[in-house]
């Protein structure tokens, strides 16, 4: 039997082992279960605050800022005599505010801080004091609108790909490629360290050569991760269409963010992406025995980290850093695509990092297989970085 | 008539392999002939599946060459298909129903799935657990998840098969079904290396034992071989009415070998054509007998001797 029959047969047996369609739709409906109870859970919590809060004045107040005060308190007029009596019961119902002036200005007494009262306290006072600064200065409205009016500036560029839209989607995708490297971790420790653990892969390697093992574990598992991924974008297709129609705005502008030509570039890269972070993932698992006691696990966590390091891009596409991130082979699977949506890339570096980025994808699977060797050679205990490359020579 | 001689199929020439300090397999050589069931046996760490696994090419040897002849050409390593491996340290998928498991690893030795299928159920059938063929391997017993192992390694009718420990962890009933189950994979034409440490059970199968301690070969050939040349003294068990010491019998020249049971009971083995009419004697007058029984050496007997006799 050849290579590419017993890599497929591997393949489908690990994507079948970790692909579960009930469980992704159980999770789905667990997720919009869950969504639904804590926006709905979110709204009767916060019930109580839609009732305005009590603000106490005297009478005596400039009926001017009780006028603009009204529309956000519930205010209530006061005789400067009832001061002690009403701050006696802001006390004891702890609730209420009593707003006074004085010399120097406002004053507030209240049980405790409250962000939200001082926030729309602060904008009415602000509007009031701007008021009677204006009538003092003898200034109308308009002449402050006037005043306050920002330049005008007419934006004409001879670049304008890097639309908003073509920018989320890059980010979408690259958001993708986090969740299904996530779900790859999770599924390469039970298929690689688990199937150690539960003695299987004697029985294994004794059948198939350790790269056609490797190489169907790194090809099944990508396969369950982008069937994940196939999912969760549908469901985002879904609820973006979704969105557009409570907002009141056209279905169709869901289309205005899928633009055919940045996913066509971002599918092979992030396909690509996701089999190398498969095949690093396999690797490190290959060198573990026990992951509950072993050091290496950390390392399992390395994929986040240079997936997030590609966000850098976003700031500035076309700093150094950005232009070596989307060259080096652990984080061009997101970096490029990023590049491409928000700057001018040329042609020829899409292909130069693309390249660079399947090079890589082929020489790690191959060096997974090496460690993934020569690991089953130690029996006993976990072997070190050290033991392991001594051995990748001598065999 | 003429005897056809049988085929060589697997040769292996002064193999070696080492552990860091230890070594493991001290440049051992045999062959095996289409046909054989061939007793690889030792004590536990005597190297056997260090060995397994170097024919499997699982683990490299330091040295020696291996050659395989399952087909017309000699290979140095044989196809998926043509072998089958019971490994010692025993794994399946315990989550994932039988059927499904011993139908994949069948598929990965290039057996088609819907033959697979079939021959799954029959071995199943005939073990017994067809009715348990949807369940996961969790569920079985251990005695039964063993013999869910056996049947993955041979249900793609290998040319060759090799089982490490097959008996451990069976009843003596199982043991005896097992020992049917591999003399039909032999007649079906399957040669057979098996490994294992119940010599009872080994002798009455194998046709050629490779005895091995401590990495080192200790005896290899025929078994009927091994019996006459080590099967033919007198091992006598001997009990007293009192307390004996092994110091006492140490005079009588007769004696190869003492085995100590308790206080009151030995074993003796004589050396092969002496006077046992002498010998008898100068036992009864260490001490007064109480009961005495005699027989010719088994395999066990036989292995427990060479071990003694190649001590260091």
């Amino acid at each position: 039997m050849n290579y590419f029959h017993q890599v497929i047969i591997v393949t489908f047996w690990e994507y079948k082992r970790f692909f579960k369609p009930k469980n992704e739709v159980l999770g789905v409906v667990v997720m919009l279960l869950a969504s639904m109870i804590f926006y709905f859970g979110t709204r009767y919590a916060m019930s109580d605050q839609d009732e305005k809060p009590a603000l106490y004045v005297f009478q005596n107040l400039d009926s001017q800022l009780i006028d603009k005060l009204m529309p956000g308190f519930n205010v209530e007029l006061i005789s400067p005599e009832d001061e002690s009596s009403v701050l006696d019961e802001i006390v004891l119902k702890r609730k209420g505010q009593l707003l006074l002036v004085n010399d120097q200005g406002f004053v507030l007494h209240a049980y405790k801080k409250n962000k939200d009262v001082i926030r729309g306290l602060r904008t009415v006072l602000d509007n009031y004091d701007r008021s009677m600064a204006m009538d003092s200065l003898g200034l109308s409205k308009a002449n402050l609108d006037y005043l306050l009016k920002p330049s005008s500036i007419v934006e004409s560029y001879v670049y304008s790909g890097n639309s908003r839209n073509r920018v989320l989607l890059a980010i979408f995708f690259a958001s993708l490629m986090l969740l299904a490297v996530f779900l790859s971790f999770a599924y390469q420790f039970t298929a690689i360290t688990g199937e150690k653990q539960l003695r299987i892969t004697e029985q294994i390697v004794s059948a198939i050569k350790p790269q056609v093992w490797m190489d169907g574990k790194i090809f099944g598992i990508t396969l369950t991760g982008l069937s994940s991924m196939a999912i969760y974008s549908l469901i985002g297709i879904v609820g973006g269409t979704l969105y557009f129609q409570f907002t009141d705005m056209p279905v169709s502008g869901i289309l205005d963010y899928l633009y055919l030509p940045s996913i066509l570039l971002y599918l092979p890269f992030a396909l690509t992406g996701i089999l190398i972070w498969n095949a690093i993932l396999a690797a490190v698992a290959s060198a573990i025995t026990d992951p509950n006691n072993s050091g290496k696990s950390s390392l399992m966590m390395m994929p986040v980290l240079f997936v997030l390091a590609s966000f850098l891009v976003i700031r500035n596409p076309d700093s150094s850093m950005a232009i070596f991130l989307s060259w080096f082979p652990l984080t061009s699977a997101t970096s490029m695509p990023m590049r491409w949506a928000i700057t001018e890339v040329g042609v020829w570096q899409l292909i130069g990092s693309f390249v660079l980025l399947a090079t890589t994808f082929y020489l790690l699977r191959k060096l997974a297989a090496k460690i993934f060797r020569v690991s089953i050679l130690i029996s006993g205990k976990e072997p070190t970085w050290a033991e392991i490359i001594r051995l990748s020579k001598e065999t | 008539m003429i005897i056809q001689p049988k085929e060589t199929i697997l040769e292996v020439h002064s193999v070696s392999k080492s552990f860091s300090n230890i070594q493991a397999v001290k440049n051992i050589s045999f062959s095996l002939e289409q046909g054989d069931i061939f007793a690889f046996l030792g004590p536990n760490g005597a190297g056997k599946t260090t060995t397994l696994r170097i024919l499997l090419d699982i683990i490299k040897a330091d040295n020696g060459q291996i050659y395989w002849k399952l087909k017309n050409n000699l290979q140095t390593l044989p196809e998926a298909g043509q072998i089958g491996y019971l490994p010692e340290e025993r794994g399946l998928y315990p989550d994932i129903p039988i059927l499904r498991s011993l139908v994949y690893l069948a598929s990965i030795r290039g057996m088609n799935p819907i033959e697979a299928k079939t021959a799954a159920m029959e071995w199943l059938e005939k073990l017994e657990l067809a009715d348990r063929a949807k369940d996961k391997l969790q569920s079985l017993s251990k005695g039964n998840q063993q013999k869910i192992q056996f049947i993955a390694s041979i249900l793609h009718k290998p040319l060759f098969a090799i089982l490490d420990e097959p008996f451990a962890g069976l009843d003596p009933v199982n043991q005896e079904k097992f020992i049917d189950y591999i003399k039909e994979i032999n007649k079906q034409g399957t040669t057979i290396l098996l490994s294992a440490h119940q010599m009872s059970l080994v002798e009455k199968i194998a046709n050629k034992v490779f005895l091995i301690n401590t990495g080192k070969e200790i005896y290899y050939g025929s078994l009927s071989g091994i019996y006459e040349n080590l099967g033919n003294q007198h091992i006598i068990h001997l009990s007293f009415k009192a307390a004996v010491s092994e110091v006492d019998f140490q005079h009588i020249s007769e004696i190869e070998n003492i085995s100590r049971i308790d206080d009151f009971q030995l074993q003796l083995t004589f050396k092969h054509g002496i006077n046992l009419n002498k010998a008898l004697g100068d036992i009864a007058t260490i001490g007064d007998i109480a009961n005495i029984t005699s027989h010719q050496p088994d395999l066990h007997d036989i292995f427990l001797q060479l071990v003694k006799k190649h001590l260091p």
